[in-house]
């Protein structure tokens, strides 16, 4: 802004006159942060073109890009006037580039997607180019009035430019987020193992069919149920004593317990796995639920204790204080005063737990060698080998699996999210 | 089980080479094949045979007929099992004790189809099958037919000669392993833990702690579980890392000093796959924090609409069952999949080393994200408002706001979240195991394009079965992430949390 005393003399030919120094429209703004975004979404796209082999289409793109790297250079802010008129004739070209793209590219969704990518920047860019208060900027025939104008306006448009140009950016985020939902989906209900194809052209619930009418799926389901129901039963019943002694008392070896419970999170279950296979193997504990209870409660214990420290230091001391002058000795307390009182986190952390052995994968390959003994995620997982890959089953199967766990996680997202956050990362 | 023949085996064939095919099929192609039992290999229920024949382009297979009696026509037998011969590079060798018909081509373990059924290669000069479910103590008829491609036989099926075998070992269940060793150390780590904790409890009394009497008690049971679920594991580990344990060997491993260790650094490929899984680790981890941050400032904007819907669906990934949606984007993936379709082609995406490197760094990335994005939700939202509001007062760009008063404020968040992110897909096994397996191969016992360091120690381990080179991969690994934790912690000031 120190520049500005300087120009104050006036409209000389070709130089930006104090009020384009000082006003620059929302629109202008917004574009000067959106055409590089787009540019940049057009190099991923040439990437996408050079995967195609289209040669037509990789030019197209890497025209598109010139351009709109181009008309991002000529609104910049100390654009002479004829920088400003290139704008324009830059945005014209692009958009009827733009309009164009049946040349250089085919008709398709993720066509019309991708061009959308520089006809909609180019488009807009035209648009705000020569209507309104940026038009008029653009022209270089705004005033100081236009400019004090300008700047209560900017600031009720702005906002919403932002909030447009978020939305973009988030929707996307949403469409690769949603990708493969939708994909499975259609593939659960289509008939046959058709893997690509239109989405929910056709309708069959014959996997489904399969799925729930066969036994093999019942079977790795109460295999999964029991291990994860006793996984959270043995895995709270070492945890919850052991979190409220860390929250509660000042005890020697408290610090050097809690260091290696933390120390223990960081370390992968492979380098154990083969030592633990053959503990399993020898005490004969292999294809049994029992196997892999044991060895889940033991990896989720750390977090869970973790999580149970943090929940009990909520649970403020002068209740306990107020029960022990009361006559109650320390056992009572905690059944009658402590776990009552944070029974929503132990409900959390059993959550937790529950998830961690429903959804774990290694260890039960590992473990589980016969198809009677496979947990869900082993079992789905087996539906597609190398060959006789029976998609439509396994998607059919992994929504019903999935279902419950999406509902519990969206529903406890807060508090599960709170308490692994409380184990991990704030220490 | 050994994958090597064993040599006793060779002295002890007994029953007559003959001629099967060939000549009496009046098939060009269908070459001599010797068939032959092996006595010394007879196991509970089960007769070794051993096939030696020509390869040959007519053979899709083999047929493996059995009878308790003589028999010339296959319609008197009773079909045993196939065997399919076909490209085996995509497939697997079964882990031990998938399926009951252990089977060896070429001195290693056979490879298996989905189905579970054999399959050798068309390169392959012989296999041998330890046929199960045979009547122990009776003499037992079997016949190998090769059968082509539409599975018409390439014999005379009318005239077999079968070779006779049979199987004396008594009817009696084989002795469960000896596991007093394993309960002995077991029970000397969990006395251990209590006398450590006796000792402990003894140091508070001493210093007149009385109210913290009951602590040790409340946490014996999860230390005694860890100790021994976790801290003998690891003791274990370190000791199989320096003897011969293997498949075959269960229990009475021996002493081999630093010789695994030698074959891990003589190995081809140790340099790459330790690259890889370091490229593998960090490329995820910096798109982890840059579009995990990215995401959170886009939530954390004021008056967003649909910030709880926009929340919710980011949250997906998250909360699916991570192995579904690494396999829906296994599908998604394929050459006929969804993401070819939309782009009008029909790359193999796990063809190519590059891509197939590139594809499951990309797919771990959308793995992650939601657990990054909420902590920096989180951060995000701890941090104050009137700090941006004076900001915004005083005309500061977003950008500017966010270089200069988000990130530094952010600090403490993201240098422990980013080094927990990195040993996090350090250990990372799902995504590269449901995606790729480690493929593209490169070779026997090397690891593949795709392999992590954890996912070639679980296929050292589970499909090559040396436990004791896979033990030593494990104590490198384990000394690498000790490095790595020591900065994590030291970072987060665990330890002043802690007191």
């Amino acid at each position: 802004m120190s520049g500005v005393a300087h120009d104050s003399s006036g409209r000389a030919a070709g130089k930006p006159t104090l009020a384009e120094r000082w006003y620059v429209p929302a629109e202008i703004s917004a574009l000067r942060v959106w055409l590089p975004f787009a540019a940049l979404v057009n190099v991923l796209i040439l990437g996408g073109e050079a995967l195609r082999g289209n040669a037509a289409g990789m030019s197209g793109t890497l025209t598109a890009i010139v351009l709109l790297n181009s008309l991002y250079v000529a609104l910049q802010n100390d654009a002479r006037r004829w920088r400003r008129t290139a704008s324009r004739i830059f945005a014209t070209v692009a958009l009827i580039h733009g309009a164009l793209f049946p040349l250089w590219r085919d008709i398709s969704l993720y066509d019309l997607w991708a061009v959308s990518w520089l006809v909609v920047p180019a488009g807009l860019s035209l648009y705000w180019l020569s209507t309104g208060l940026s038009g008029a900027w653009c022209a270089g025939a705004s005033d100081a009035r236009a400019a004090e104008l300008g700047l209560a306006r900017n600031r009720r448009l702005a906002p919403k430019l932002e909030a447009f140009g978020l939305h973009v950016f988030l929707l996307h985020a949403v469409a690769l987020v949603v990708a493969p939902v939708v994909w499975i989906v259609d593939v659960s209900i289509s008939p046959g193992n058709i893997l690509g194809g239109a989405i929910f052209d056709a309708f069959s619930l014959e996997h489904f069919y399969a799925v729930l009418g066969g036994e093999a799926f019942w079977l790795w389901t109460s295999n999964s149920l029991v291990v994860a129901l006793g996984t959270t039963l043995v895995g709270l019943l070492l945890a919850i004593p052991a979190g409220y002694a860390f929250s509660r008392y000042q005890f020697a070896g408290r610090k050097g317990a809690m260091f290696v419970f933390m120390l223990i999170q960081m370390f992968p279950g492979i380098i154990i796995l083969v030592p633990y296979f053959m503990v399993m193997k020898t005490l004969g504990l292999l294809n049994t639920s029992i196997g892999l209870i044991v060895a889940y409660s033991v990896t989720a214990l750390p977090l869970c204790v973790w999580m149970l420290k943090g929940f009990f230091d909520a649970v403020p001391r002068a209740l306990e204080e107020a029960a022990l002058l009361d006559g109650c000795n320390r056992v009572e307390v905690f059944f009658f005063v402590v776990l009552p009182l944070s029974l929503p986190a132990v409900a959390i952390t059993a959550l937790f737990s529950f998830l961690t052995a429903w959804n774990e994968f290694l260890l039960a390959l590992v473990f589980n060698t016969s198809n009677d003994a496979y947990t869900l995620p082993v079992g789905l997982a087996s539906m597609i080998p190398a060959t006789n890959q029976l998609w439509g089953d396994f998607a059919a199967a992994s929504i019903v699996v999935s279902i419950p766990v999406v509902v519990l996680f969206v529903l406890f997202q807060r508090s599960l999210i709170q308490g692994m956050s409380a184990g991990s990362v704030k220490g | 089980m050994t994958p090597r023949r064993p040599e006793a085996g060779l002295t002890a064939w007994m029953s007559a080479a003959l001629l099967l095919c060939a000549a009496a099929a009046g098939v060009p192609d269908a070459k001599a094949q010797q068939v032959a039992v092996d006595d010394a290999a007879q196991a509970y229920r089960q007769i070794r045979i051993e096939v030696d024949y020509t390869p040959a382009e007519a053979i899709a297979g083999f047929e493996i007929w059995y009878a308790d009696q003589a028999f010339e026509s296959t319609g008197d037998a009773e079909l045993h099992s196939t065997i399919r011969v076909a490209d085996t590079s995509v497939l697997e060798r079964a882990l031990e004790s998938v399926v009951f018909d252990r089977c060896w081509s070429n001195g290693l373990p056979i490879h298996r189809d989905a189905a579970g059924n054999p399959v050798v290669n068309p390169d392959a000069t012989n296999w041998s099958c330890a046929l199960s479910g045979m009547t122990p103590g009776t003499e037992q008829w079997i016949a190998v037919v090769p059968v082509g491609a539409d599975g018409a036989p390439l014999a005379d099926t009318e005239s077999l000669q079968p070779v006779v075998g049979r199987t004396d070992v008594p009817d009696e269940r084989t002795p469960p392993p000896n596991t007093r060793p394993v309960l002995y150390a077991l029970s000397l780590v969990v006395l251990s833990t209590v006398a450590l904790l006796l000792f402990l409890r003894r140091q508070d009394a001493l210093q007149g702690r009385s109210k913290s009497r009951l602590a040790h008690i409340y946490v014996a049971p999860a230390l005694i579980a860890l100790a021994t679920l976790t801290f003998y594991p690891i003791f274990y580990g370190i000791w199989l890392a320096f003897t011969n344990a293997d498949q075959s060997r269960l229990g009475d491993e021996a002493w081999i000093g630093l010789a695994n260790f030698a074959t891990i650094f003589a190995g081809p490929g140790v340099w790459r796959v330790t690259l890889f899984t370091f490229v593998w680790a960090l490329s995820n981890v910096l798109a982890h924090v840059m579009l995990g941050l990215a995401l959170a400032v886009a939530l954390d904007r004021r008056g967003l609409r649909g910030r709880m819907a926009y929340r919710t669906i980011l949250l997906l990934p998250w909360a699916i069952p991570g192995y579904i949606s690494v396999l829906a984007w296994n599908g998604m993936l394929q050459p006929d999949g969804l993401v070819n379709g939309m782009l009008g082609t029909a790359i193999d995406f796990f063809d190519g080393a590059g891509s197939a490197r590139m594809v499951v760094i990309l797919v771990n990335i959308w793995l992650g994200l939601p657990f990054m994005m909420m902590v920096f939700s989180g951060a995000l939202q701890a941090l104050p408002a009137s700090m941006y509001e004076v900001a915004e007062v005083d005309g500061v760009s977003r950008w500017d706001q966010f270089r200069h008063l988000t990130l530094p404020n952010l600090k403490g968040t993201l240098v422990p979240v980013s080094l927990l992110g990195f040993i996090w897909t350090f250990n990372s096994f799902n995504t590269i195991y449901l995606l790729t397996r480690g493929n593209p191969y490169s070779g026997f016992g090397e690891p593949g394009a795709t392999d992590t360091l954890i996912t070639h120690v679980f296929a050292v381990a589970f499909e090559y079965g040396q436990y004791g080179v896979a033990a030593a991969w494990s104590v490198l690994i384990f000394l690498l992430l000790i490095g790595f934790s020591w900065a994590y912690l030291k970072r987060t000031r665990a330890m002043e949390a802690v007191a």
